[in-house]
């Protein structure tokens, strides 16, 4: 498969030079160096062969800045780097966003972080700096902000039209659930259009990681998705373990997908409540509260946390598990299953609550492909795509278990799906319960200090919300060279407007909920 | 799925009633919630607290850090603002006197813990730690081992 | 004493003392509802609600109101000042006169007036210009968006109100509230009309904006809808009223058709209030139960369902008492 893809792009796009790569090693299967002059074909080439941006960034390698795009697809494996060098005293690129919507965001944040221009993109406004820069932040040497970009600063400012107003919805509201702000402009009840305002928890988390030694990055991981944190963990972990080659322990492996799966566990209850009370209903809010401390209950034991784990080590894990562990899963795992029945009742098979649901902010497959929207949203337009089966991780490839997906891609799917999700959770964990070998759970000799070799790495796991991806370039030091994150709750706010756009209100704030944003992911 | 027909008003006004019914016996079942801070809950052995000195078990009149700064290189958020040891007489290691915790900065990620090789930290299962000012958040670990002692 | 009486005349006096009771019946209720409700909603949330102010929490809602009494009276800057100040007045006094037509008892009633649903009626109707004039004087878009729902919705929802006791009215010939409580000596009028009840229950829970009808408050939409922009003692009587509203709807079911103060054993008030609280707790256990319904949802179910069903139901009422 990848073959063919490497043969046909060669044929289609002259001087492409698609090259495979070791997929062990550096994550992704083939590696492609484009030039100003053929990206649009070779873009436009991905596009036809149904490829979706998987994710887009920029290295800065001080002679040069290189702009990178992955794209893969949902049939097969195979993700494809296109690197295209630019020179840094002129950098000026094409957008994208004309061929994938999804890019226009991605470019907007490379703009920020390094100054890279797009021609032709639709808004070139900043995401997260709204305080102004003097120096553009992620690139190597002192880049300082041209009058023309800090003029767009404030290009987030809304203006009042006539026959229309608009309306904050946060970044203080109860639905935005953190500090997302939407503008949204409405005609009545009715909203013409919805902008995202992101950055009021902006960290540069990607900043810190190029600052910090592989070790010391570790706890940052759960604070960007503190509902998941097991899976971010994971993520960060996987990659540094690929780059450095370090083995991992089979008993690590297991235990590692029992906690990353109690977690998911814990995330998709949190959103099942959440997204309750952003339909009016509080009680369940509350019901959800009682499960998930039995998993806080259960992970604060062997983690010593409630809510930023940091379990996972390079090589394994931070602690071993013991018999009450086992036990007391195997005692929630029961609990769980019968309340999903009393949850069918309060709430999946409540009126109110499908004709809330049913039939709002639907989405299709190629909508999908464009925006790059993944893991339970996308399953939810019937693609069975999720990275526990694709690529497999911790102990996934030795797991049985069913992708759930559903067909009509509205906020009743995306419902239905996370519940299904948990219970495909709960067969993991009952599997990997049993599964569970004794040995070691953390490789020994894992260095203090790491030093990988010199070369990038991609590494993907499934969180919660969907694909997260790790880019870690090493320069053979103790500090990663850079590090990028694709963060799911990112790439799905981005079909957000299209959501919106003609909706009710009261369906954008359930169109808003369905795609479980946590914001301390997306601002990073 | 049109409401108003009769057949969707019936069944939708059973699993009204039938969700009714959930929220009816919920409320008659025992509360699960602990009544803080009339009630506690049970802190597990592993809890990550702030850090504490480990005192050491031939001499209890010292910790067992040496003062080697190995956990102020390796903390991320440069919490460990300051140790000062002494050479004792009679003593072949140096001892700890002064050990000053930033607990504004600090996110109990227990690197500190793990870089230790003299296993003189431990994680503390003190969560009682809300003060007022910053200047009372600069912990002093070996003042608190004192007083622990 | 009697001379006072004399002076004055027997009727002044009665009237006083009535709307000092009635007063007081306003405010004690909300200090039940408002215990009941958090008592429930916290028992069906497995929490234990209110239990540090008195006994089970039960003076809770006092503390809350001398809190709300303490605050310090802000007004916004952009507000449109007397429209602002008028709002919670406005809404607070209608529900005050409602009560005076109330029947507790066959003895205890501050004035039976021959008219007395549709003086309910008239004045509940005024609430919703409250409503109205807060989201309006608040210029806040969420309140003013809160205040066009509900203004939609109370239109929408007194329609079938009424329509569901006309029946009732009809099989008695009276708008007097004694005289239908009196009429229901020996069979409620729900057994008659078990389908009306339902409709005006649906339709009181809209009326008084409460989940799954609280459109106008819609906090995960609208942050507090029509009363964004009030606090303190002004947000209490917004409060006073939404909880008072509660009691007259329940009260008004039970007197038309629940019996009213009709009873065995037990003296009339007891019955009267023990069937009034039993629906409150189920308005109460609605809310802690469903999510909301959407607008047109909700506007839909009213226009289709409510009103023709409501109707229906008076046309046969109608044709039966023509034929029998």
């Amino acid at each position: 498969m990848v073959t063919d893809v490497i043969k046909k792009l060669n044929t289609a796009v002259a001087g492409a030079e698609a090259t495979e790569t070791a997929y062990a090693e550096r994550g992704y299967n083939i590696s492609i160096s484009a030039s100003k002059d053929n990206l649009n074909k070779i873009v436009q080439f991905f596009d036809d062969e149904k490829f979706y941006l998987e994710d887009m960034l920029c290295v800065d390698y001080k002679d040069y800045l290189e702009v990178l795009y992955f794209f893969n697809n949902y049939r097969f494996l195979c993700r494809t780097k296109v690197a295209l060098r630019i020179d840094p005293a002129n950098p000026h690129v094409a957008t994208m966003s004309n061929i994938f919507d999804g890019a226009a965001w991605y470019e907007r944040e490379i703009h920020e972080f390094f100054g890279v221009v797009f021609d032709n993109h639709p808004n070139m406004g900043y995401f997260f700096l709204h305080d102004g820069i003097d120096f553009y932040p992620l690139r190597k040497g002192k880049v300082p902000v041209p009058p023309e970009d800090k003029k767009r600063l404030s290009a987030f400012n809304v203006e009042e039209e006539e026959d229309a107003f608009t309306i904050n919805l946060g970044p203080q509201h109860p639905s935005t659930h953190g500090v997302l702000r939407v503008v949204l402009k409405m005609d009545g009840e009715y909203v013409i259009s919805a902008e995202p305002v992101l950055g009021y928890l902006h960290r540069m988390q990607e900043k810190m990681g190029e600052n910090r030694g592989f070790m010391q990055f570790l706890p940052n991981t759960g604070r960007m998705d503190y509902l998941g944190p097991m899976s971010f963990n994971a993520a960060y972990v996987c990659t540094v373990e690929k780059l450095c080659g370090i083995p991992v322990p089979e008993r690590a492996q297991i235990i590692r997908t029992i906690t990353i799966e109690l977690n998911r566990l814990s995330s998709h209850l949190l959103w099942l409540g959440a997204y309750l009370a952003d339909l009016g209903g509080l009680t369940p809010f509350l019901y959800v509260f009682d499960d998930r401390e039995q998993i806080n209950d259960i992970l604060e034991r062997i983690t010593g946390s409630r809510l930023t784990y940091c379990y996972m080590r390079f090589g394994g894990l931070y602690n071993d598990v013991d018999e009450q562990f086992v036990e007391g899963t195997r005692a929630f795992v029961k609990r769980l299953y019968e309340r999903f029945k009393m949850y069918e009742t309060l709430v999946t098979k409540n009126v109110i609550f499908i004709n809330r649901t049913r039939g709002i902010g639907i989405l299709d497959s190629e909508k999908a492909r464009k925006y790059g929207f993944s893991g339970p949203v996308l399953r939810s337009v019937g693609i069975p795509y999720d990275i526990r089966k694709v690529e497999p991780y911790a102990a996934y490839d030795r797991i049985a278990f069913d992708v759930p997906h559903e067909m009509t891609g509205d906020a009743l799917d995306r419902y239905m799906i996370r519940v299904h999700d948990m219970e495909v959770s709960l067969k993991i964990i009952e599997q990997a319960l049993d599964m569970l070998p004794e040995g070691p759970y953390v490789t020994e000799k894992v260095p203090k200090k790491m030093k990988p070799p010199k070369g990038d790495v991609y590494h993907t796991v499934e969180s919660p919300r969907g694909e997260v991806g790790v880019y870690i370039v090493s320069d053979g030091t103790d500090t990663p060279y850079r590090m990028h994150w694709r963060v799911p709750s990112f790439s799905n706010l981005i079909i957000f407007p299209y959501l919106a756009q003609g909706t009710l209100i009261a369906d954008a704030v359930s169109s808003l909920g369905s795609l479980d944003l946590v914001i301390p992911e997306i601002d990073r | 799925m049109s409401m108003t027909s009769p057949s969707a008003i019936i069944k939708g006004a059973y699993s009204l009633i039938t969700g009714l019914g959930v929220t009816l016996k919920t409320f008659f079942m025992p509360v699960v919630t602990v009544q803080y801070p009339r009630q506690t809950c049970e802190i597990p052995p592993r809890f990550r607290g702030h850090t504490k000195l480990v005192g050491d078990e031939e001499n209890p009149d010292r910790t067992k850090c040496v003062v080697c700064m190995a956990c102020v290189k390796a903390c991320p958020s440069h919490s460990i603002k300051k140790i000062e040891g002494e050479k004792k007489e009679g003593e072949k290691k140096k001892t700890c006197t002064e050990y000053i915790l930033d607990f504004t900065t600090c996110s109990q990620c227990g690197i500190c813990v793990e870089t230790c090789n003299f296993d003189a930290l431990a994680f503390s299962a003190d969560y009682n730690r809300a003060v007022y000012t910053r200047a009372e958040c600069q912990f002093d670990l070996v003042k608190e081992y004192e007083k622990r002692k | 004493m009697n001379e006072i009486i004399n002076i004055v005349g027997k009727e002044v006096v009665r009237n006083v003392i009535g709307l000092v009771g009635v007063l007081v019946v306003v405010v004690v209720n909300v200090l039940i509802l408002t215990w009941v409700e958090r008592k429930v909603s916290g028992h069906m949330q497995r929490r234990i609600g209110p239990k540090e102010v008195g006994p089970f929490g039960l003076i809770q809602a006092i503390a809350d109101g001398i809190k709300l009494l303490g605050k310090d009276i802000i007004t916004p800057e952009d507000v449109k000042k007397p429209l602002y100040f008028l709002a919670p007045i406005v809404i607070f006094i209608p529900v005050l006169v409602s009560f005076v037509v109330i029947p507790f008892d066959s003895f205890l009633q501050v004035k039976d007036i021959n008219v007395g649903i549709l003086v309910i009626f008239a004045f509940s109707s005024l609430s919703v210009l409250s409503l109205l004039l807060a989201g309006w004087g608040s210029n806040n878009k969420y309140s003013l968006i809160g205040a066009m729902r509900s203004v939609a919705q109370n239109i929408a929802y007194e329609i079938p109100l009424l329509l569901a006791l006309l029946p009732v009215i009809f099989m008695c010939n009276s708008f007097s509230l004694k005289d239908v409580v009196e009429a229901q000596k020996g069979i409620w009028f729900v057994v008659y009309h078990p389908i009306p009840f339902l409709i005006y229950f649906i339709a009181g829970v809209a009326e008084t904006n409460r989940t799954p009808f609280d459109l106008a408050e819609a906090e995960s939409e609208l942050v507090a809808g029509f009363h964004t922009e009030y606090s303190g003692m002004r947000f209490a009587l917004f409060f006073l009223a939404e909880y008072s509203n509660i009691f007259i709807i329940c009260a008004v079911a039970t007197i038309f058709f629940l019996g009213g103060y009709q009873g065995p054993i037990l003296p009339g008030i007891i019955w009267f209030f023990i069937k009034t609280y039993a629906l409150a707790f189920i308005i109460v256990w609605f809310r802690w139960t469903f999510p909301r319904v959407r607008f047109d949802q909700l506007l839909n179910f009213s226009w289709k369902v409510l009103i023709p069903v409501s109707f229906l139901w008076l046309l046969i009422t109608g044709g039966m008492l023509k034929i029998l």
